[in-house]
């Protein structure tokens, strides 16, 4: 099927066409079977290319293949492992290996990536941090295992606090795998009432406050040039993109399955950008892993990816790579984050103020959800939680559906007057990776909120709900 | 696909473009060289991503002129609409015209075409880029920070970038006889869609290799000596290794090596960095984190590499 000298073809003779777009059809396959977004598009472009490259030079054809091929930064690592192959075969001619990618496309992510998991070092985090991000495994179908089982293997929290008999208030933890599912239909119902951010877009709209000089002369024109009717404009609103950072560490383990399928609610909502992370010892990213429209499935998927459920707590490490590496990217000072963590950290607690500082100049609005925070006489010790608290616009307990619908009111910027607002937060935060103690005139840090018994605050869902 | 001669010959290999790109300081590594001698030879928009100050905008302009070609900029913003990228009525001016047939008695003769046509039309960057001299050689557009704009913007980019033609109501459908060579250029502040990203050839800039800027240095900086931009550049690279806020771009680079001049430095040592340190760094906690014995202890490490 395949003459091996093509490899050393000069440029500009004639070249089997239908030969060439066949290399780079198997090509794209293998690629898309890799995990990258390939369409038959690409792979034409790429005979196309190798039709004016020098084909006999391995970098010109890898470049060629790549700016047809990858769409961002992430896909080059996968990229280059799969041309490495696909380069050595070609000199042998597909025939002779009968596709060698075959049986071993599962690890297909980057070979230094397996050793990657080492403890990140300061000198080198930068470098481990963009491995984590590229090494995120490609999700692999038909693997849905873990997760199902969860809510059996729940164990009873001593600290747990549950008086009310009402699904709405009770304490997740201590529920029956039956009131569990209900709740979660409850969390699923909720729908997400979120703050708008005025854009730079603009609206014909008669309460407008603005003229809207262009639609103005148009439409007077027909009355040559008097300008008779007048035209106005407002700016278009639209949510402030949400980004979560949920806690899954041991501490966590009965709350974070609850509180992940609240965050798929909100990322279901289909006007809202939500990114989602989870971190334990370290961040990942599954935004893309919850967009599946079957929610147990993504769940599951999330146990697969993450390899430190139920582990210990880096707070500070975590947050340091959110804002180091998507911060810039997810949230363009205008996002609201929602920090989803009981504050139990095994890290230096002035990272953490640090980075939660930092993370906080970096948003709109920070939320912290706690869900020891509904137990009463709760107060923030934790060393983590100590340390992240001043930083922290809203603190809110996430232990009952009546929390999370609190939280609802909060995304909805209903309840603003009392929070503490970004510069004043920030300005006190410069020197925080010096100091260890705050200043004493630190604003009192923002008091923690219990859910409201008044009704027109806390909208009750069971009736409307079930 | 519109096949350009001309170009072709200028710019006819990758290593052409290399070399031409040198000629006028821009010092390419193969791999953009073959994107761009792709993006020129297949007629696809070429994105380019990468950390800020890497030199994205730079290609563009360099690869004008290497072509020869005008280079028409479209910066992009949020709220950026079709009447500022790429076409407008001049209102004003179609109100005077009104008037002036009113005054003439020749009102109800007038039709609209009188005051809908092209002469009424303000020419935004799209449009100019797409209604170019069909005889010159086709500009380079640069659609600088795309991940700047909107999703709107991105969406009506599409039809553009697809067919090389705007549609007018008024006066029809405009359709560049040669497309122009489009560079989209962005910082991924935020992911650009796929839809988009599909219709182009995408490239990634890295940061260079250190021998790659000296010689970028030595292009741009031609004054440093060698001894001083070999320092620089060792500098900024173990900058780049550290677990800073936000690390120094090539510009940086570029910036600091002119600053040394200008304070006549011929060799870096631990008081200059502390004091030129604002012109690399732009984080105040980096420039914290890096002054005095760490910059030192860099400033060492360097000179034991070398």
């Amino acid at each position: 099927m395949h003459d091996p000298a093509i490899a050393a073809t000069p440029r500009g003779e004639a070249i089997d066409g239908r030969r060439l777009l066949g290399e780079a059809v198997l090509f794209g396959r293998e690629l898309r079977k890799a995990g990258l977004a390939i369409d038959l598009g690409a792979a034409v472009d790429f005979a196309r290319a190798l039709a004016i490259v020098d084909i006999g030079e391995r970098e010109q054809v890898r470049a060629a293949g790549e700016a047809v091929f990858t769409r961002r930064r992430d896909d080059r690592p996968i990229y280059d492992a799969i041309f490495a192959r696909f380069w050595r075969s070609r000199r042998r001619g597909w025939a002779d290996e009968r596709l060698p990618l075959e049986p071993e496309r599962r690890e297909t992510v980057p070979p230094e990536d397996a050793a990657g998991e080492a403890e990140p070092t300061p000198g080198n985090e930068r470098l481990t941090a963009d491995q984590d991000r590229a090494g995120i495994p490609i999700p692999t179908e038909g693997e849905d295992a873990g997760i199902e089982d969860a809510p059996d293997a729940l164990t009873i929290a001593p600290d747990a606090y549950s008086r009310l008999e009402t699904l709405r208030h009770r304490e997740f933890d201590r529920m029956t795998p039956t009131e569990l599912r209900d709740a979660e239909r409850l969390v699923d119902v909720l729908e997400p009432r979120l703050e708008r951010r005025r854009t730079r877009r603009y609206e014909l709209h008669a309460h407008g406050r603005r003229l809207a000089p262009r639609a103005m002369f148009r439409r007077n024109l027909g009355t040559g040039g008097q300008l008779l009717s007048w035209v106005w404009r407002r700016p278009i609103r639209r949510p402030r993109p949400l980004v979560v950072l949920c806690d899954i560490s041991g501490s966590m383990e009965r709350h974070s399955r609850l509180l992940l399928r609240f965050i798929q609610a909100l990322a279901a909502a289909s006007s809202v950008k939500t990114e989602s992370f989870v971190f334990g010892t370290r961040l990942t990213r599954v935004t893309r892993l919850l967009r599946d429209r079957d929610r147990d499935r993504a769940l599951a998927k999330i146990s697969d990816v993450v390899t430190d459920w139920a582990g210990g707590t880096r707070i500070g490490e975590s947050f340091r790579d959110f804002n180091l590496h998507w911060a810039r990217r997810t949230l363009r000072t205008s996002g609201v984050v929602i920090v989803v963590s009981d504050g139990w950290d095994r890290g230096d607690p002035r990272l953490v103020a640090a980075e939660t500082a930092r993370l906080r100049r970096n948003c709109h609005r920070l939320v912290w959800l706690n869900p020891l925070a509904g137990t009463p006489g709760y107060q923030p010790l934790a060393a983590g939680m100590k340390a992240a608290y001043p930083y922290v616009d809203d603190f809110l307990p996430a232990g009952t559906v009546a929390s999370l619908e609190r939280l609802g009111e909060i995304l909805a910027g209903v309840r603003t007057e009392d929070t503490q607002r970004g510069s004043e937060a920030a300005a006190h935060v410069r020197n925080v990776a010096v100091e260890t103690a705050p200043p004493a005139d630190w604003p009192p840090p923002p008091t923690v909120r219990t859910p409201s018994p008044d009704p027109t605050v806390a909208r009750p869902l069971d009736e409307g709900g079930r | 696909m519109a096949k350009d001669p001309a170009a072709i010959d200028a710019l006819a290999s990758s290593e052409a473009i290399q070399a031409a790109f040198r000629e006028r300081g821009y010092i390419a590594d193969r791999s953009i060289a073959t994107a761009v001698f792709l993006a020129l030879r297949l007629a696809r928009p070429l994105l380019v991503e990468g950390e800020a100050g890497v030199g994205k905008t730079e290609l563009a302009k360099v690869l004008a002129a290497s072509l020869g070609a005008r280079l028409i900029r479209l910066q992009c913003y949020e709220g950026l609409d079709v009447n500022t990228a790429v076409y407008e009525w001049n209102y004003p001016r179609q109100m005077l015209e009104i008037r002036l047939l009113e005054a003439r008695g020749q009102a109800e003769h007038a039709s609209a075409h009188d005051i809908f046509g092209p002469d009424f039309l303000i020419r935004r960057p799209l449009l100019q880029a797409l209604e170019a001299d069909p005889a010159g050689e086709p500009p380079v557009l640069l659609i600088d920070e795309i991940d700047r704009a909107d999703e709107e913007f991105e969406a009506y980019l599409l039809e553009i970038l697809s067919d090389f033609q705007v549609t007018v109501p008024e006066i029809g459908t405009i359709r560049a006889e040669r497309p122009p060579r489009v560079i989209l250029t962005s910082n991924r502040t935020r992911e650009v869609h796929d839809a988009l990203k599909r219709r182009c050839l995408y490239h990634w800039i890295d940061y260079p290799t250190a021998e790659k800027e000296f010689e970028i240095v030595q292009a741009r900086v031609p004054d440093t000596p060698a001894a001083l931009a070999h320092a620089v550049v060792g500098f900024v690279h173990r900058l780049r290794e550290a677990d800073l806020t936000k690390v120094p771009g090539i510009a940086e680079t570029l910036d600091w090596a002119a600053a040394l001049l200008a304070l006549g430095t011929a060799e870096l040592n631990g008081d200059v960095v502390d004091e030129t340190l604002g012109v690399v760094l732009k984080y105040e906690e980096d420039i914290r984190l890096v002054r005095g014995d760490t910059a030192r202890r860099y400033l060492a490490e360097v000179a034991a590499g070398t």
